[in-house]
């Protein structure tokens, strides 16, 4: 008895130590898996703290303090500038309209155009295909050369219809991804709707929008930061004072030499970063838990 | 008989009323421009006047003539290789964030960080890393007693740096959409592998790589089109300068355009360009299918 007692206690003591080799093992690779991570989320993080702290600097303290010490005064003084030289507040507000017609307007199109394209065969359907592709292999920004011409024609050049018929109307990308979420709803979704006396319009409206609406979410947001943060589209089509946004303001910030200065310029940079920055803190838990094609339940 | 023909009826209205907006919309921004830059490209227009038809001599200018618009390819390739070398990187952080890592949250949130911020203020934070007057990444070098870099104003040097602005910007990008096709996976899947002992380097390359294939050729097919078109970066932090030395193909097209007035030339370029994202796409294609089989 006793020896058996013995055994099952060096068994027991085996099986202790196994384990906490293994855990320690696992410990070692989880550790630097870790500092692999905190190594990227430092060179994330870096530069924009950096923008930050210089934000709260004097040109003098620039020159003479080193970057990463934290500002010891809440200077306001280069946000005041900033806001008194460059036009912050009609560049908040361009941004916000472009982004709210734009997306709106957007996840409606490209939402309909999937449904059309992965539940029913018309003969036009193969085009449509084909202008996708085409459309998403055409670079973007040197196709401007000949849209410039139809802007200017179209008598909305200067107007932030330029943009928003840029933005809203043809974003085949995001029709491509919206045809992946809709082709994942099974068909018998649809039938089944129908047998209840639903017309397409029903099911589309009651039915297969609701059930995107997650990825319309994602995409919605996706596509509301690429609207904040394109600096080419109303650069190019709104050059007046009175249409600038947020990104076309702070690229005057650069070349004005009352606003050109590192701490000056860092204010209008962290100025400009807010409203994306927000976007992306209040929503992220819709960029990445349904991101994912999980969002949409077989 | 007759539900069925009422049935007709009504998918011809959805169709219609669904698709008449978007195909105006499309067939004006981007069916017509298209053809506009392919028939200008064969012309002499320079924004206003009328223009003649000049046949191919945009074209030979640009491949015979023109070694500015190939040193701005070239630039264009610094991009295309280093985020392309970043690919495999990404992946592998993308499956370490896929809830191999502890804190993969918040890891997440960080990753993803940068490309939600907007492209200029960027430009902005890194115009002073990399100011050669009290710049960060120079007064680093000085405490470590190491010479001074001219990170945007020598032109051996600028195109990496931007390169490196690039990167910042955007593997984020990348890393997310690999995620997000791991986490499209089925679950049970790589848990049978578990259970059947393989390690997590033998789930990736049997079961996960194999099964996000097609993300990894959308990402792919990303990084040709978006290195061949880098414009904001160059643009706003340097330009296109020292003396011409960091400008992309887009850069030049649009310069040529807006500031000379060359539109024809602009367009003949911009057809150029388009080649050769469909001849650089379709090769990378061949070779990916060719690795795999």
């Amino acid at each position: 008895m006793q020896g058996s007692d013995k055994m099952e206690a060096k068994i027991e003591s085996n099986k202790k130590t196994s384990f906490k080799t293994i855990k320690k093992k696992a410990n070692g690779w989880e550790f630097l898996k870790v500092l692999l991570f905190v190594f990227i989320a430092a060179i994330v993080i870096l530069p924009m703290l950096i923008t930050l702290f210089a934000s709260f600097k004097t040109l003098p303290q620039i020159g003479s303090e080193s970057a990463l010490k934290p500002p010891t005064t809440l200077n306001l003084e280069n946000y005041k500038d900033v806001i008194k030289s460059s036009h912050v507040f009609v560049g908040l507000k361009n941004s916000a309209i472009l982004v709210v017609v734009s997306v709106v307007i957007n996840s409606l199109l490209s939402t309909m155009v999937a449904y059309c394209l992965t539940r029913f065969n018309f003969k036009l359907k193969k085009v449509y295909l084909a202008v996708f592709l085409i459309g998403m292999i055409i670079p973007g920004t040197v196709t401007e050369i000949s849209r410039f011409g139809l802007m200017v024609n179209l008598h909305v050049y200067d107007t932030l219809l330029a943009p928003i018929l840029i933005y809203a109307g043809a974003d085949l990308m995001q029709i491509y991804i919206y045809n992946q979420f809709l082709s994942q709803i099974p068909i018998s979704v649809d039938e089944s709707a129908m047998m209840d006396g639903a017309s397409y319009f029903t099911i589309y409206w009651k039915i297969i929008f609701p059930m995107v609406l997650p990825a319309t979410a994602t995409l919605g947001i996706l596509k509301a930061v690429d609207v904040l943060n394109d600096m080419y589209i109303p650069f190019l089509y709104m050059p007046g004072a009175n249409h600038k946004t947020l990104s076309t303001m702070l690229f005057n910030c650069i070349q004005d030499p009352r606003t050109s200065s590192v701490p000056k310029l860092s204010a209008a940079a962290v100025l400009v970063m807010i409203p994306t920055l927000a976007i992306y803190f209040i929503f992220q838990k819709f960029i990445f838990s349904d991101i994912t094609a999980g969002a949409v339940k077989e | 008989m007759f539900k069925n023909s009422k049935l007709k009826a009504q998918k011809n209205l959805v169709l219609v009323t669904f698709l008449i907006i978007p195909t105006i919309l499309i067939s004006l921004f981007v069916i017509y421009p298209l053809i506009k830059l392919i028939f200008l490209s064969f012309t002499d227009w320079d924004g206003l006047n009328t223009y003649n038809y000049v046949g191919l001599k945009n074209f030979k200018k640009i491949i015979f003539d023109s070694p500015e618009v190939w040193s701005a390819f070239k630039n264009n390739g610094i991009y295309f290789l280093f985020h392309l070398l970043f690919i495999p990187i990404e992946l592998f952080l993308a499956f370490l964030l896929d809830n191999r890592v502890r804190g993969c949250k918040i890891f997440k949130t960080i990753t993803f960080l940068p490309y939600m911020i907007n492209g200029v203020a960027v430009s902005c934070m890194f115009i002073f890393l990399y100011s050669s007057q009290g710049g960060v990444l120079n007064s680093m070098l000085q405490y470590f007693h190491l010479n001074k870099v001219r990170w945007l104003s020598d032109p051996s040097i600028v195109n990496y740096s931007l390169t490196a602005v690039s990167l910042w910007r955007f593997s984020g990008v990348h890393i997310i959409l690999f995620l997000a096709a791991f986490q499209s996976l089925p679950k049970d899947m790589t848990e049978a592998a578990v259970i059947d002992g393989a390690n997590s380097f033998q789930q990736f390359q049997k079961i996960v790589l194999p099964n996000i294939k097609p993300v990894v050729e959308i990402v792919l097919f990303l990084n040709v089109r978006g290195a061949l078109q880098v414009f904001d970066i160059p643009y706003v932090m340097t330009g296109g300068g020292p003396n011409h030395a960091s400008e992309t193909f887009a850069v030049q097209t649009i310069n040529t355009a807006f500031q000379y007035n060359n539109f024809g030339m602009a367009s003949a370029m911009a057809v150029v360009l388009m080649i050769i994202i469909i001849v650089i796409s379709i090769i990378q294609q061949k070779l990916f299918n060719a690795r795999e089989r």
